[in-house]
């Protein structure tokens, strides 16, 4: 067994956190309460009031007077408020009732936001067996711990200032009005207006992070990033070492996803792209196949072509080798707590049980894992003569991240036909992957949520039919493409400029996230190897790296642990 | 004393087992091994590479029975475990020079 030198957290590091935690934690409340700006409600009694109350098609209960008089309806709408106000000055009950049905609203789509959180949070599981099954035996416990790392750093970072790049500048294009609108997060610190490059709000979720709405917000979204902080376990498994792995972490959870979630998510440039160049409803990623599966993917690759492939993975010929799974079985247990996982992924990204688009939502995305699971199975059976539970598996995974985009906007046939294309373009990404370009990755996680996620984008500007999200991203409110109450709209129903908008926004996902992962981390590589010794990575990554294997029964001399006690 | 150890497959494990007991056979000792004979590994495909066992799991059955059991041992052995296809196994006879049993100290024909 090779010598394993002890590295041990420099000492000044934590020194340092400790004393950023402090000034923060004194100077946050000061600065909002001293600034003049919508006070956070950390209590939740002043969210959700008669505001909040709207119709099933979304008209709000009450009217705001109209101040543009340019404005070719001005007259019609004046009088319509005039008589809204004049009604709700004879009727002060019904007013106060319409407070109280503002608040329930928001109360139950609190519950329904974190409760779908919950779910996805659950999908950490489903990755750490998933991945965990599909790598070898040796490296089972350190695979284990890469996983369960990953939560637990990129949150942190997350919390220290990932939140507030990305949705610090929420309120002011992408108002969740669902949860009271977050109405704290309000600035951006790169950029402003339609361009903004980067939230500036809520840093170490405290001062205007500190609010019921915006901490709801908050639990959703941490755990979308820990999911692309997952996937890329997937890719770099079985020879990346440990503290390498870590600073890949922070980098996800606090500059590389908040940054593009930012721009899709956070009300930043890209989404405003339909206000700002006519592109459709700007670039459109419902609950995140590029936002969270492929930048995750991409990363992957990223870092998994900086590792370079495996020991013994491609012979002195260059031909590839297999290292077959060590447990099926978690594998498909895996895979089904994905799927049920995303049963809170998708649906909840409404943010609100009172949008019951949520249906529609829950069956498209259990169509699309259906349906990509059969065809890439059927397409593996065709190819090889058997087909492969590992690649079925994948299969099913594919059509999640493909429908993932385009959940809300398409209908359950097209959602049939997005994972059948899901499936065929997993199992040719996998063969493409360890045959042309030799990019080892053991759990398939670039072809999975790279490929997968930059397909689903494009889909919603292919399948989008129009009968949801008018009004998206802030376009198209009264009417789209002439036609009142059209939402996104793809271009099998007439909207060129959203798919163009969805190949150009996709394909600069794929680009940024690469590059920018790529260029980060060749620099960290040049200066201390990101990989595990040779020797290290022969004898299997669990004892080296952690002193503790994943099957300790496998070693004769732990058999019977309690004979010195006995003897005693 | 002699000391029969016959490779043969996991799946037959059973059925020797139940042969062996109606014998009068007192005990027998089981191990997983792998290896190769004349049948060799085979390839298998994961995840579209092709890849080769080269070990094929066995089950190895060690015995030790009197003289006069050698005999119907080993026949009842081959008779139960042979499928007429490649990769059926082996037996091998060995004589034994002493057997001890632990708890009473025993030695020789009446430890088995």
């Amino acid at each position: 067994m090779p010598n394993v030198s002890i590295t041990r957290p420099k000492l000044w590091l934590l020194k340092a956190v400790l004393a950023i935690l402090f000034a923060q934690w004194l100077c946050g409340p000061m600065l909002v309460a001293l600034a003049d700006e919508p006070q956070p409600d950390p209590a939740g009694i002043a969210t959700g009031d008669k505001s909040s109350t709207s119709d099933a098609s979304g008209n709000s209960f009450i009217l705001t007077e109209p101040t543009d008089k340019s404005a070719p309806d001005y007259a019609k709408n004046k009088k319509a408020f005039d008589d809204f106000t004049a009604q709700a000055a004879k009727e002060p009950l019904a007013m106060k009732l319409a407070d109280n049905v503002g608040h329930l609203r928001i109360s139950v789509n609190f519950s329904w936001t974190l409760l779908t959180g919950y779910l996805v949070l659950f999908m950490q599981a489903g990755f750490a067996l998933l991945t965990c099954g599909l790598v070898r035996k040796k490296n089972a416990g350190h695979l284990m711990m890469l996983n369960f790392a990953a939560y637990v750093f990129a949150f942190l970072a997350y919390y220290v200032c990932g939140f507030a790049f990305q949705y610090g500048g929420g309120a002011i294009n992408a108002a969740p009005a669902n949860l009271g609108g977050t109405p704290t997060l309000n600035h951006f610190l790169l950029g402003g207006g339609l361009w903004g490059f980067l939230g500036g709000k809520g840093f170490f979720l405290s001062g205007p992070g500190y609010d019921a709405g915006s901490l709801c917000l908050t639990l959703f979204e941490v755990v979308f990033m820990e999911t692309a902080g997952y996937i890329i376990v997937g890719a770099i498994c079985e020879r990346i070492n440990f503290w390498a792995f870590l600073l890949c972490e922070l980098f996800m959870g606090g500059i590389l996803y908040p940054s593009f979630g930012c721009w899709v998510w956070g009300g930043g440039w890209m989404s405003q792209l339909g206000n700002t160049m006519g592109m459709g409803h700007g670039y459109v990623d419902f609950a995140g196949s590029t936002v969270v599966h492929g930048v995750g993917g991409f990363a992957a690759m990223a870092l998994a072509i900086i590792l370079g492939p495996r020991l013994g993975k491609y012979g002195p010929d260059g031909k590839p080798r297999a290292f077959p799974a060590h447990n099926l079985a978690f594998v498909v247990i895996g895979t089904f707590i994905l799927l049920f996982g995303w049963m809170g992924f998708n649906p909840g990204s409404t943010l609100g049980a009172s949008d019951l688009r949520i249906s529609v939502i829950a069956v498209n995305t259990n169509l699309a894992a259906v349906a990509g699971s059969a065809s890439a199975m059927f397409l593996w059976y065709y190819i090889f003569g058997k087909p492969d539970i590992t690649m079925a598996c994948n299969g099913m995974l594919a059509g999640l991240v493909a429908i993932t985009a385009p959940c809300a906007f398409v209908s359950p046939n097209s959602a049939v036909i997005i994972g059948l294309i899901a499936g065929i373009v997993v199992d040719l990404g996998v063969l493409f992957n360890e045959r042309v370009i030799k990019v080892d990755d053991p759990c398939g996680a670039i072809s999975v949520h790279g490929y997968c996620g930059w397909l689903g984008a494009v889909c919603v500007g292919i399948f989008a039919d129009g009968t949801y999200g008018a009004g998206w991203n802030g376009v198209g409110a009264t009417s789209y493409l002439g036609k009142a109450g059209l939402g996104v709209t793809g271009l099998l129903y007439g909207d060129s400029r959203q798919f163009l908008m969805q190949v150009i926004g996709a394909t600069f996902m794929a680009v940024y996230i690469f590059g920018f992962t790529y260029v980060v981390f060749s620099l960290v590589n040049s200066v201390s190897s990101m990989r595990v010794s040779k020797e290290v990575e022969l004898e299997g990554l669990d004892i080296p790296e952690f002193g503790m294997e994943a099957y300790p029964e496998d070693r004769v001399e732990m058999i019977s642990p309690g004979a010195q006690v006995a003897r005693a | 004393m002699k000391r029969i150890e016959a490779i043969i497959r996991p799946s037959k494990l059973d059925e020797v087992k139940e042969r062996l007991m109606t014998l009068g056979i007192t005990g027998l000792t089981v191990s997983e091994v792998k290896g190769f004979g004349r049948q060799k590994g085979h390839t298998e495909m994961y995840r579209g590479t092709e890849y080769t066992v080269d070990f094929l799991p066995k089950i190895l059955v060690t015995i030790v029975v009197a003289e006069d059991l050698v005999e119907p041992v080993a026949k009842a052995i081959a008779e139960t475990a042979r499928t007429g296809k490649i990769g059926d196994g082996k037996i091998f006879v060995s004589s034994l020079d002493e057997i001890m049993r632990i708890r009473t100290g025993e030695r020789g024909p009446s430890a088995i």
